[in-house]
């Protein structure tokens, strides 16, 4: 499906061709903002694609950098927008992969230092890990506030309150060199519905590197952790069976490259198909990582591949 | 005097050198004072070196204080000093905007009340300073009201610092024509007991990350400073001493503007550093390496009262 060596083509897809790479495909995985909802509206027909790839058999999952929800409330988001068959299982959140990046590969001894919201630090106390408290004694300042003892990580996400206090807090956990530095994800910028945008956990993740001197381990897209969560709790899974469905080339095509799967850009959120030529055409061959291998304008185009299949199924009947 | 470079600065050359110039800058954290307390010595050097008819500017990236500010910090310390004197980052920030810049329009700010004074000195409104905590839903934020008037960004050291100053600052930066700077880059400010305190240079790459623009940094190691000095009196840069205690920044600008440079070890930076960079052999690397360095500037003091 995907060109030799590696070359990615940009190519746009309709009807029998998506078929056919969906025949060739176990293992679909979706990035949610901008691909099947924007914010709290479904994009048109992701429902029914969502619905009829789990009829036909294919192991669907959901790897969102959005670290701001703890999985149980993205089961009910599902539902409500129309997504009635999706199940906590298929959910990969940055903030569900920090939790058991901390608790399994880790194995953290002591307590974590949440820079970031309520989201994280439920994931995080459902996996049984210890988050130093979160409210300020009034009126402290970092040249008189205490530092909780036996802090080993700092977690930097998407942080609303995020105050001066805290940022320094963080930067004096990281002086000691066993203090793990960790994000959620690089996004510098999360889009929410309408065009308007937000800073992301990557603008905060900025802001304690240059403080600390150091870099942060990233958990989310485009790293290949949040895969490594989904093997392991598949029991395996075959990157030359994936197909990664995504919106933003930074984050999802470069994610999908880094794994080894297929791409596929819809046209629904953040890049345009221009961007995608640019990086095609770029003289520097790291930029062709994040060119996908097809393009859609809407995952709504996969209806008319499974239309023409029910077709088929019912002439051969 | 090509070559030799990083040389300690002690016994006749100290004479010497103070001879070949007519004008001596310094930094002030590290230097002329570490916190409320000044350097030992440090008083004596400065009114010395002024009673030998030397001028003498502070130059600071420390954009908390005002030209006044400054001015009583250092005579409560013991050193003879005017506002015309001092250029800490506050001030020059708004002579840029309103000298390079000419702006022509209001400030969103995130910074002190320091340089909200110093901006209106120059009859530029600001909108921003204080506190700032998030209310309603992302949508409100994605949405908050932006003033038209409004046709810079302008970050320097905050303690308000907060993610809804990010997020006005990155919509106003979204908006074509809207210019961007920064008041300096320095990372941070070393404290006792283990603790540091996030320095300009981290609320400002938190903006820069999150709006995708650079922004134009006025502070050390950027010659604009100097060119404020220089403004302002008549001096000649091959006559002029840059006095200071960090080679990325304070030896930079020395560097940048034909200065001679002279290092003093009572701050941030080591002798052990500016050998590395001199042994480099990287061309960038080499405006890091002071042409002098001192234990302190107390060192100055025998050539000065001989």
């Amino acid at each position: 499906m995907a060109g030799a060596f590696g070359f990615k083509g940009c190519q746009k897809i309709r009807g029998p061709q998506i078929r056919k790479l969906l025949e060739a495909k176990d293992f679909i995985l979706f990035d949610c903002d901008g691909v099947i909802w924007h914010g709290e509206t479904a994009i048109t027909g992701a429902a029914k694609v969502v619905s009829s790839l789990i009829r036909h058999g294919k192991n669907v999952v959901f790897v969102t950098n959005n670290c701001t929800r703890p999985r149980e409330n993205y089961v009910h988001k599902f539902y409500r927008l129309g997504f009635t068959d999706v199940m906590l299982e298929q959910i990969f959140s940055s903030s569900y992969c920090s939790a058991l990046y901390l608790r399994d590969v880790v194995k953290v001894r002591g307590q974590v230092f949440v820079m970031g919201c309520d989201g994280m630090r439920r994931e995080l106390e459902e996996a049984g890990i210890s988050c130093v408290e979160e409210a300020d004694e009034p009126g402290a300042t970092i040249y008189d506030c205490a530092l909780a003892p036996d802090v080993k990580a700092v977690l930097v996400g998407h942080d609303d309150k995020l105050t001066f206090l805290k940022l320094a807090k963080a930067s004096c956990y990281l002086r000691d060199p066993d203090c793990l530095f960790l994000a959620t994800d690089n996004d510098p910028w999360h889009p929410l519905s309408g065009g308007r945008i937000l800073p992301g956990s990557g603008s905060l993740t900025a802001a304690l590197e240059v403080s600390s001197g150091r870099k942060a381990t990233v958990i989310g897209k485009p790293s290949r952790f949040m895969f490594e969560c989904i093997s392991s709790q598949f029991r395996g899974v075959d990157p030359a069976q994936c197909l990664m469905i995504g919106d933003r080339l930074e984050v999802d095509m470069l994610f999908g490259s880094n794994c080894g799967f297929d791409t596929m850009l819809t046209l629904t959120g953040v890049s345009q198909l221009e961007e995608a030529q640019e990086y095609k055409d770029s003289e520097l061959t790291d930029k062709h990582r994040l060119v996908p291998d097809y393009v859609v304008d809407s995952i709504a185009d996969f209806l008319s591949a499974f239309e023409e299949q029910e077709d088929q199924e019912e002439q051969s009947n | 005097m090509s070559g030799s470079k990083c040389t300690r600065l002690s016994g006749a050359l100290v004479k010497q050198v103070l001879d070949s110039v007519d004008c001596v800058l310094f930094d002030c954290d590290g230097v002329i004072w570490r916190g409320d307390q000044a350097v030992p010595g440090a008083p004596q050097v400065i009114n010395l070196l002024k009673e030998k008819g030397k001028k003498v500017f502070f130059v600071t990236n420390n954009s908390t204080k005002t030209s006044k500010m400054y001015v009583h910090k250092l005579s409560t310390l013991g050193f003879k000093a005017s506002e015309g004197e001092v250029f800490g980052t506050a001030y020059c920030s708004a002579m840029y905007l309103k000298t390079v810049c000419g702006l022509e329009g209001k400030v969103y700010l995130i910074g002190s009340d320091a340089m909200r004074d110093e901006l209106e000195a120059v009859g530029i409104q600001q909108t921003g300073v204080g506190p700032d905590h998030v209310s309603g839903k992302p949508s409100d934020w994605a949405n908050v009201p932006l003033d038209p008037d409004v046709k810079a960004v302008v970050v320097g050291f905050d303690e308000h610092f907060s993610f809804m100053k990010v997020n006005r600052a990155m919509q106003y930066l979204t908006q074509p024509g809207c210019l961007f700077v920064g008041t300096n880059r320095d990372t941070r400010l070393p404290l006792e007991g283990g603790k540091a305190v996030p320095g300009t240079g981290c609320l400002l790459q938190a903006v820069e990350m999150a709006a995708q623009r650079q922004a134009q940094t006025v502070g050390k190691p950027n010659h604009f400073m100097f060119d404020c000095v220089a403004s302002k009196f008549d001096v000649d840069p091959a006559r002029c001493l840059m006095v200071g205690d960090r080679l990325d920044t304070d030896i930079m600008l020395g560097s940048n503007c034909g200065l001679k440079t002279l290092l003093t070890l009572t701050g941030v930076s080591t002798v052990a550093e500016a050998e590395a960079h001199q042994k480099s052999g990287c061309a960038e690397r080499q405006g890091m390496v002071p042409d002098y360095y001192v234990e302190s500037i107390a060192d100055l003091l025998p050539a000065l009262q001989g």
